[in-house]
């Protein structure tokens, strides 16, 4: 069961009606990705990255194709079957670092955790996360606005964690850093990896895709390589 | 569901924006205030009327009818323009009103003074059966006067006039129809349909006949012993007085009461309504900002949606947010509307004793949840449509 793919894309291929004419984002996409793998998604502007990460996230479903996560197909579930596949299944890490602005460092990372239990925060579980991204407890009751960009990303990738996901997606992870920053933010990206955390980055920059094992280079819609 | 963390999110909101929801609480409060303190007022007016009609609302009165045709009211006094009921009047309505006691009223106003040399005053005067006065009128003092020279004199004229039992009224022009004694102070009856003695004389009637040359009465009132035979005897006494011609007009107190309650009900109604418009002011405010709010945080949406967030859980922090606004500015508004209500209770009225009764509370109640309520409502477009943002473009929000 573990050697199943945590994701599978079939042929996959979006298409946007818009008044002007239906526009392909995407066009019979296929590749599948196996547990423990650290990959780079690079491409042009315009080239069908961000449609791949939202359908990657399951923000989106395809137009035609199949994609599967962890074995589960996506293409006819409910938007709350979705939800509950991206709380439990994905960890996002966005260029901006998304936290909520109302919550302090542990309740932001706790948050995941409190919409799949339901129940109050479990604090432990929070501080234990926080730690294994290796950023100092005195900054756990710290609200984002508080904390430097690098920190921020650390409880950005705190929280992806915290429902201990099958894939982790990053889109730019470092794209709000300064290089030394986000070289820390990389190292860790890295050191997840190596403990068997599945890692999907979007990127455009060379040096940062270096960091991963493979690279799926994409353009107009399709991947080159 | 994971409601804690929403409705901490919603409650932090609200404080980071301290003035803008302050503000939108006012509208609440303004409303909650309107509504209740209206309603505290107009329920307190009905209750100070039922109070000072009560004691009225178990008779029919039978007075001579206006305006129609007439068979020459005044039975033995032959051409008589004056409307007034006969003897035979009377024998007809006590005997199908019976076994309750109908009461011969005669009436007139009359100039008088308390004391010779003293200031003339004018004042109505009663002329009633001695039988009859302890049906009617209960006493403050002295006791019922049983020879012609008594008389009873309502608690307002002893209190205005400084009255005792003993005193001397000499009635009429310098005294001209006679000095009569007063033998007792009848209790207050307040604003009546039957006879309103707070600020009359009452006699007995053979003095009154004799006095004013009368043996006609002007109304006859039907002391009903079962509330529930009110529209009974009304009908029974219509039915055989009013035969052919329209000869009496039959009033049934307690209905006419009914008609003043379901009066002052509408008023309240109406002017409780208008504080409603202020609360509908106060929803549009809500929902200006409850879209303000959702604007502002469309990429926090995005981000909650994408991480596991379920449209029911956006869609709940942003009601919680409304419900925080409408239950502390209800709070607010109830607590004001408690002390508006007692000012214009004692500015008004005189008197608190009719707001902390459940009728005026309930008023309070009323607005506080109308408040609520609305807004509840006025949430819930805004909720509804932070709920069903597309995440993609709400992640893309700048």
């Amino acid at each position: 069961m573990s050697e199943q793919p945590v994701m599978v894309f079939q042929d996959v291929t979006k298409v946007y009606p818009l008044p002007a004419g239906d526009v392909t984002a995407l066009d019979s996409v296929s590749f599948q990705v196996e547990r423990g793998e650290f990959i780079s998604v690079m491409g042009p502007s315009g080239s069908g990255k961000s449609t791949l990460l939202n359908l990657m996230g399951c923000l989106d479903v395809p137009t035609t194709g199949d994609i599967f996560i962890s074995g589960t197909r996506i293409g006819d579930m409910s938007d709350i079957d979705l939800t509950n596949l991206r709380r439990d299944r994905i960890g996002f890490i966005f260029q901006y670092f998304n936290l909520f602005p109302l919550l302090n460092t542990l309740e932001n990372v706790t948050f995941p955790l409190m919409l799949k239990s339901g129940k109050k925060a479990d604090a432990e579980r929070g501080r234990q996360v926080l730690r294994s991204v290796q950023l100092e407890e005195s900054l756990y009751s710290h609200t984002p606005t508080e904390l430097s960009g690098g920190q921020q990303q650390r409880v950005a990738v705190a929280r992806a964690l915290i429902n201990d996901p099958d894939i982790l997606l990053c889109d730019e992870p470092t794209g709000n850093l300064d290089s030394k920053t986000g070289a820390g933010i990389m190292d860790l990206m890295t050191e997840l990896n190596r403990k068997g955390t599945t890692i999907i980055m979007v990127t455009h920059d060379h040096g940062i895709a270096e960091y991963s094992k493979r690279t799926i280079k994409i353009a107009d819609g399709r991947i080159v390589s | 569901m994971s409601g804690g963390i929403f409705y901490e999110i919603a409650k932090r909101n609200v404080r980071i924006h301290l003035l803008r929801s302050s503000l939108a609480m006012l509208g609440i409060i303004i409303g909650v205030v309107a509504i209740a303190s209206m309603g505290i007022l107009g329920n307190s007016l009905v209750l100070t009327v039922s109070d000072s009609l009560k004691t009225v609302g178990d008779s029919v009165i039978v007075t001579p009818h206006v305006g129609g045709n007439t068979r020459g009211f005044g039975g033995g006094g032959g051409g008589s323009s004056s409307l007034t009921l006969s003897e035979q009047d009377f024998m007809q309505i006590k005997r199908v009103s019976a076994p309750n006691v109908a009461i011969p009223v005669l009436q007139s106003s009359d100039r008088m003074q308390l004391g010779v040399g003293s200031d003339e005053i004018v004042a109505t005067v009663y002329g009633l059966n001695p039988d009859d006065v302890p049906e009617l009128l209960k006493l403050k003092e002295g006791g019922y006067s049983r020879g012609n020279s008594g008389c009873l004199v309502g608690s307002t004229f002893a209190k205005d006039h400084n009255v005792k039992v003993g005193s001397r009224i000499l009635i009429g022009t310098d005294g001209n129809k006679g000095t009569l004694r007063v033998t007792g102070i009848i209790e207050e009856r307040g604003m009546a349909f039957d006879v309103s003695t707070d600020s009359a004389v009452v006699a007995t009637k053979e003095w009154f006949d004799a006095a004013y040359n009368r043996d006609n009465y002007d109304k006859v009132v039907v002391k009903v012993k079962n509330l529930d035979d009110l529209p009974i005897v009304k009908s029974a006494i219509e039915k055989q007085m009013n035969k052919r011609d329209t000869v009496v007009d039959v009033m049934d107190t307690r209905k006419t009461m009914d008609t003043i309650f379901q009066a002052f009900g509408q008023i309240t109604t109406f002017v409780s309504a208008i504080g409603g418009i202020s609360m509908l002011v106060a929803g549009v405010s809500i929902l200006n900002i409850m879209m303000m709010s959702v604007t502002e945080r469309i990429k926090e949406i995005g981000i909650m949606r994408s991480i596991g967030a379920q449209r029911k859980e956006v869609m709940a922090m942003f009601l919680y947010e409304a419900a925080i606004l409408g239950i502390i500015g209800s709070i607010i508004g109830g607590v004001m509307s408690l002390l508006g209500g007692y000012a214009i209770s004692t500015v008004m009225l005189q008197t608190t004793k009719y707001l902390f009764v459940p009728s005026s509370l309930i008023h309070i109640v009323y607005g506080m949840t109308f408040g609520i309520i609305i807004c509840l409502v006025c949430g819930i477009y805004p909720a509804w449509r932070a709920a069903n943002l597309n995440p993609i473009d709400a992640l893309r929000h700048e």
